[in-house]
C-alpha cells in the first residue's frame, strides 16, 4: 500500500510542479528542463536505482501524523547539504548524478560487536526484516527545516543483528570516499570520509532510523543513497548519508564537524531552541516551500521528539553537551 | 573610444547597468530553479550581499587604477561615475538587510543577534555605508569641506575590510570567494601604495 498525502500540500505551493506532473511530461521537456539548472539533474536517465529491497514500504502510523505537512518533494531532493559533492545547496542534485553508482552497495560492520562483516545493503534491508515508511521532521543546524517521508528500517534492529559487545558505547558510521566521482572531495583540506557517530543508547532509541528510500522510492544520490542514517531529532548533519562502514566502538568518535569546528557543532546536535549558534539564533526555523514572506516557525526542544528522547539526556547540562 | 566614454557616462545606461543584479534573480524564480525556490529569502540575502560586497570593492578600485593607468580613456569616465557606484553598493546593502529581516525574523533577532561577531561586523560595514550615501550629494562636500568629506569618505576602505570578514564568517568552511573578490583590491592598494611613495622620493631627491 502507498501512502497517500493530504493533497493540500502539493496545492497550496503554485510554483511547485506536482510530481504527478512532471513525470508526465514529454522527453523533450526533459531535455528542455536540462538547461535550467538543478531541476533538470532530476531527470537524467542514469540516475541509478540505489538499495530497491522492500519496495514499494508500508507507512508506520505511529511515525506520521497529520499535523506533519510533507515537503514538496522537489525540494527535498534539490535543497541538499552533501559536501562530498560541493558547498552549495544545489550542487549535490547536479555533481551526483554524473555517473557516481551506487548500487550495487556494501556496508561492513565492525568493532565490539559479536556478527561483524560484510553485508550487501539489498541482503541487509532482507535481514532486518525490510522496510517501513516515516515521516519525520528534519531540522537543520542552519535554521531550516522540512518534513519528509523516509522509507527504511529502525537502526536497533541492525544493533540487534550485530549484537554488540558489553564494552560497544558508541556507534560509528563512515561515508563513502571516492574523490573520482565526488568532486566535493577533491578539497582535501575537508579531512574525508565524512564520520558521525551517536551513543549507543541513543542510536537504540526507536526513532533512531537508517533509511533506503524516501517518498516510497529507493533514494536519489543527492539524499544520501544508498542508505544514510535519520536521527530527527537532532540537528541534520548527524545524519551521515552514503554509509559504508558502521563501527561499534568504546570511545566517542569526533565526529566531522565538531572536528572542524568544534566552536559551532558538537557531538550531541540535539535540536536546542535555546542554544543558540555562534552565528543565528535557533529558536525559530525557516520552513523550506515557505516562500519569502510566509516561513518561520518556532524550533521545538529535540525538534518535537521530546517525549521519545529526553530521557537519554537527563541530568546533562545541554548548553555544554551542545 | 568616444563611444565607450559616452556609454559609461550616459546616467541612464549606467543606472541600468548597475540595476541589473536586481533583476537577476527574477530568472531562477520564473524557470522554477527548486533549489532557490526551496528557501528564496536565503537566496535573495546573499545575492544582494553579494552584488552590495562586489559593487563597493569595484568603486575602491577605480582610484588605484587611475592611479596606475592614468591615460587609460575609459578610467577617466569611471571615476565620474563613483557616486553612482557607491551609492548603489549602499542601495543592495539596505535591500540585503531587509532580506537578513525576513531570513531571521525581524528586529528583535537583529538586535539579539549583534552580539554575534558576524552579524555585528556586518551591521557595522551598513552603518558606515549609511554615512557615506548620506554625505554623497554635493550639498554635503561643500558643507563638510573637501579635505573633511575626503577623510571621511575613506572609511569606505574599513566598510570594505569589514564586509570582507563578515563574508570570511558567513560559511562553515572559508569561502574561496573573499580571496578572489578582496585580493586584487587589496594588491591595487598595495601597488598604489609602492608606486605614492615611489614617487615622492624621485621627487624629494629632484627638489634637493
Amino acid at each position: 500500500m502507498n501512502l497517500k498525502f493530504n493533497k493540500n500540500w502539493q496545492l497550496s505551493e503554485s510554483l511547485v510542479t506536482p510530481e504527478k506532473e512532471y513525470r508526465s511530461r514529454t522527453r523533450r521537456d526533459f531535455i528542455k528542463t536540462l538547461g535550467f539548472g538543478a531541476a533538470g539533474a532530476l531527470l537524467l536517465p542514469n540516475q541509478s536505482s540505489a538499495a530497491t529491497e522492500g519496495f514499494p514500504s508500508k507507512l508506520n502510523p505511529n511515525y506520521s501524523g497529520k499535523e506533519l505537512k510533507v515537503t514538496p518533494f522537489n525540494y527535498v531532493t534539490s535543497y541538499n547539504n552533501f559536501y562530498e559533492f560541493g558547498m552549495d545547496k544545489g550542487d549535490p542534485v547536479t555533481n551526483s548524478n554524473q555517473g557516481w553508482k551506487t548500487d550495487p552497495w556494501t556496508v561492513e560492520i565492525r568493532g565490539l560487536a559479536r556478527n561483524t562483516g560484510k553485508f550487501d545493503v539489498n541482503a541487509l534491508v532482507r535481514k532486518v526484516g525490510g522496510i517501513e515508511q516515516r515521516v519525520y521532521r528534519h531540522r537543520c543546524v542552519e535554521a531550516w527545516s522540512m518534513v519528509i517521508p523516509w522509507d527504511g528500517f529502525q537502526l536497533s534492529k541492525l544493533i540487534a543483528l550485530a549484537e554488540p559487545t558489553a564494552d560497544a558505547k558508541y556507534i560509528t558510521f563512515t561515508s563513502f570516499e571516492d574523490s573520482k566521482n565526488a568532486v566535493g572531495q577533491q578539497d582535501s583540506n575537508f579531512g574525508w570520509p565524512y564520520i558521525e557517530g551517536l551513543r549507543l543508547d541513543e542510536a537504540q532509541n526507536e526513532l533512531a532510523f537508517m533509511a533506503t528510500g524516501v517518498f516510497g522510492k529507493p533514494l536519489p544520490n543527492q539524499n544520501g543513497a544508498p542508505l544514510r542514517l535519520v536521527t530527527p531529532w537532532k540537528y541534520g548533519f548527524k545524519g551521515a548519508k552514503s554509509i559504508v562502514l558502521i563501527e561499534f566502538t568504546q570511545e566517542a568518535p569526533l565526529n566531522t564537524w565538531q572536528r572542524i569546528r568544534s566552536e559551532e557543532y558538537g557531538f550531541y546536535a540535539n535540536v536546542n531552541p535555546k542554544v543558540d549558534h555562534p552565528r543565528w539564533s535557533q529558536g525559530s526555523e525557516r520552513v523550506i516551500g515557505g516562500g519569502v514572506f510566509n516561513g518561520r516557525q518556532s524550533t521545538l526542544m529535540f525538534n518535537g521528539y521530546e517525549r521519545q528522547v529526553a530521557s537519554l539526556y537527563k541530568g546533562m547540562d545541554l548548553k555544554r553537551y551542545y | 573610444m568616444n563611444f565607450v566614454t559616452r556609454l559609461i557616462r550616459s546616467e541612464i545606461i549606467f543606472y541600468s547597468l548597475l540595476s541589473l543584479p536586481a533583476l537577476w534573480p527574477l530568472y531562477p524564480f520564473f524557470t522554477g530553479n527548486y533549489t532557490v525556490l526551496a528557501d528564496p529569502t536565503k537566496y535573495l540575502l546573499h545575492h544582494f550581499g553579494f552584488w552590495a560586497c562586489l559593487l563597493l570593492v569595484t568603486v575602491l578600485s577605480f582610484t588605484p587604477l587611475k592611479v596606475l593607468f592614468p591615460k587609460l580613456f575609459f578610467l577617466t569616465a569611471l571615476n565620474s561615475q563613483r557616486r553612482a557606484v557607491g551609492v548603489a553598493s549602499f542601495v543592495y546593502a539596505c535591500i540585503h538587510l531587509g532580506f537578513q529581516f525576513l531570513h531571521e525574523s525581524g528586529w528583535p533577532t537583529l538586535v539579539h543577534d549583534l552580539r554575534k561577531p558576524f552579524i555585528l561586523i556586518g551591521v557595522l560595514a551598513f552603518l558606515i555605508l549609511t554615512l557615506l550615501a548620506a554625505t554623497s550629494f554635493n550639498a554635503a562636500v561643500r558643507w563638510l569641506g573637501a579635505r573633511t568629506w575626503k577623510s571621511m569618505h575613506r572609511f569606505a576602505y574599513l566598510a570594505a575590510f569589514l564586509v570582507a570578514i563578515h563574508q570570511a564568517l558567513g560559511r562553515k568552511i572559508f569561502p574561496k570567494q573573499v580571496i578572489w573578490i578582496f585580493l586584487p583590491l587589496l594588491i591595487l592598494e598595495i601597488v598604489r601604495l609602492i608606486y605614492r611613495y615611489k614617487k615622492k622620493t624621485v621627487s624629494a631627491v629632484v627638489l634637493s
